[in-house]
């Protein structure tokens, strides 16, 4: 089993994971978290794809490094608003 | 010589990591805020330290081990602080 | 051996991941996210790029961790309304099948690669040596300056809202001594990542990363000034970095006829010059993201 496999099982799972909680939580924190772990396990998609051990790929590293300083932007926005709204987010 | 450096890096790596499992079974069994911090600071530079001195004995050249002082440096420091600060929110 | 790495890095991750989102407790929850992006971090390293695991540590872990538990600490206990266990049933269902969709997808699909020949070519004539670099700031440099456009506008919406600002805490006596140690530190190794970048794993986005942990520690410890005006400094920084952006834009077509297509031979003064401005309007930004808008502006509710 290599590395690039290993990888590719644990970013599929955190995927899974992460939409198996978007859909039953309605705590905006755990909404929150999982939106994060979706973008961390997509991520690890992307790497483990490009992987290659002769050669780096620079294109997806460049996009998960815009998509991280983006997600922190995304999910202060989204804790703002859930503070507005007092943290229920089915009412 | 490099059979013996070897070794010694692993000696004291394994060493580190020793102090570290001490530092979260401390974290884990121990009863209240207090013990637990007294666990957890002394335990977890301590082990922080040995697998940099560790590690230094296993670099191919010496330049690396200059990051390695100044990561133990800034965690003893971060470490002592922080224990200070939950320690005083303990105690209000 | 280090298959048996990689495969506990995975596990903890995922393990990590799942305390996260099951765990009652808040502080608990955001603590487990906060490993699982040292996790991922290690595991990115393993996947050959350092650039995203320091990005994900400073950043996805630290950051988020630091803004999740000041909204754990604001929102008060977990509210859940109790999901109909049939719900949780086609859910876990459901992700179970786009879990298995995802690696039947990528383990039969024979895509070759293509970029690392292309950027491979082009990386001498980009001003930088680090090909993670030349893409961000070269090849794609349109697309970071829409990253530093939508960090403006969460800034804005963030402001909009107005959320309670964050009242410092009196510094005690170990504080002082910490920031005047840490705070130098970590505006010298931002300054390195910054000028490394060009070379090895580092650049703007990390750099970034480290100001504003230094500008958080400050905050915290009520010294950057809850004012009104540090709010506005900062806020103008984060501005000031997207106007320059645009600006070297503008120049750079107007020079050369592209857009953000630098003149050739001076690539790496443009880049350096863009990527220091991004550092500190990024950083800035970041900041008056945790920590609020400026005092004065928020209305009575």
């Amino acid at each position: 089993m290599t590395a690039e496999t290993i990888y590719l099982l644990s970013g599929a799972g955190l995927v899974g994971l992460a939409f198996w909680r978007l859909g039953t939580s309605g705590d905006v924190i755990r909404r929150v978290l999982a939106l994060n772990v979706l973008a961390v396990g997509i991520a690890m998609l992307l790497l483990a794809a490009a992987q290659d051990p002769a050669t780096v790929d620079p294109v997806p590293q460049a996009f998960l490094l815009t998509g991280i300083v983006v997600l922190v932007a995304v999910t202060a926005a989204l804790l703002a608003l859930g503070e507005r709204i007092g943290g229920d987010c089915d009412e | 010589m490099t059979l013996a450096l070897d070794l010694a890096g692993i000696a004291l790596a394994a060493a580190g990591v020793a102090f570290l499992l001490l530092a979260a079974l401390g974290v884990w069994r121990l009863p209240d805020t207090l013990c637990r911090l007294h666990a957890l600071t002394k335990a977890d530079t301590a082990g922080l330290a040995l697998v940099a001195a560790g590690t230094t004995c296993l670099l191919p050249s010496a330049g690396g081990a200059l990051s390695l002082v100044l990561c133990v440096v800034l965690v003893a420091i971060s470490g002592a602080t922080i224990g200070h600060l939950i320690g005083r929110a303990h105690q209000e | 051996m280090s298959t048996a790495f990689d495969i506990l890095v995975a596990l903890g991750g995922l393990a990590c991941a799942g305390i996260a989102l099951v765990a009652g407790n808040r502080i608990g929850s955001v603590a487990a996210f906060v490993i699982m992006g040292f996790f991922v971090a290690l595991a990115w390293v393993r996947l050959g790029a350092p650039d995203v695991a320091l990005a994900e540590a400073a950043i996805g872990a630290g950051l988020t961790g630091a803004l999740l538990l000041r909204s754990a600490n604001r929102l008060g206990p977990v509210r859940e309304a109790g999901v109909p266990i049939a719900v949780h049933g086609i859910a876990a269902c459901l992700s179970l099948a786009l879990a298995g969709g995802i690696v039947w997808a990528f383990a039969t699909g024979t895509a070759e690669a293509v970029y690392p020949s292309l950027v491979a070519a082009r990386v001498g004539e980009s001003g930088v040596s680090n090909p993670v670099t030349a893409v961000l700031l070269n090849f794609r440099a349109w697309d970071t300056l829409l990253e530093v456009a939508v960090l403006v506008v969460a800034l804005l919406l963030v402001s909009g809202l107005a959320p309670v600002r964050i009242a410092p805490a009196p510094p005690s006596e170990l504080v002082l001594p910490f920031l005047r140690i840490v705070v130098p530190v970590a505006v010298l190794l931002a300054g390195h990542l910054l000028w490394k970048g060009a070379t090895a794993p580092g650049g703007a986005f990390q750099a970034a990363a480290l100001l504003t942990g230094g500008g958080l520690a400050l905050a915290l410890c009520g010294l950057l000034g809850a004012g009104r005006r540090t709010g506005h400094v900062l806020v103008l920084a984060g501005l000031g970095g997207l106007a320059l952006f645009l600006a070297a834009a503008l120049g750079a077509a107007i020079l050369t006829g592209g857009l953000l297509d630098y003149p050739a031979g001076s690539a790496k003064v443009w880049i350096i010059a863009i990527e220091s401005a991004l550092t500190l309007s990024i950083a800035a930004m970041l900041v008056s993201l945790f920590l609020g808008p400026s005092e004065g502006v928020r209305d009575d509710r």
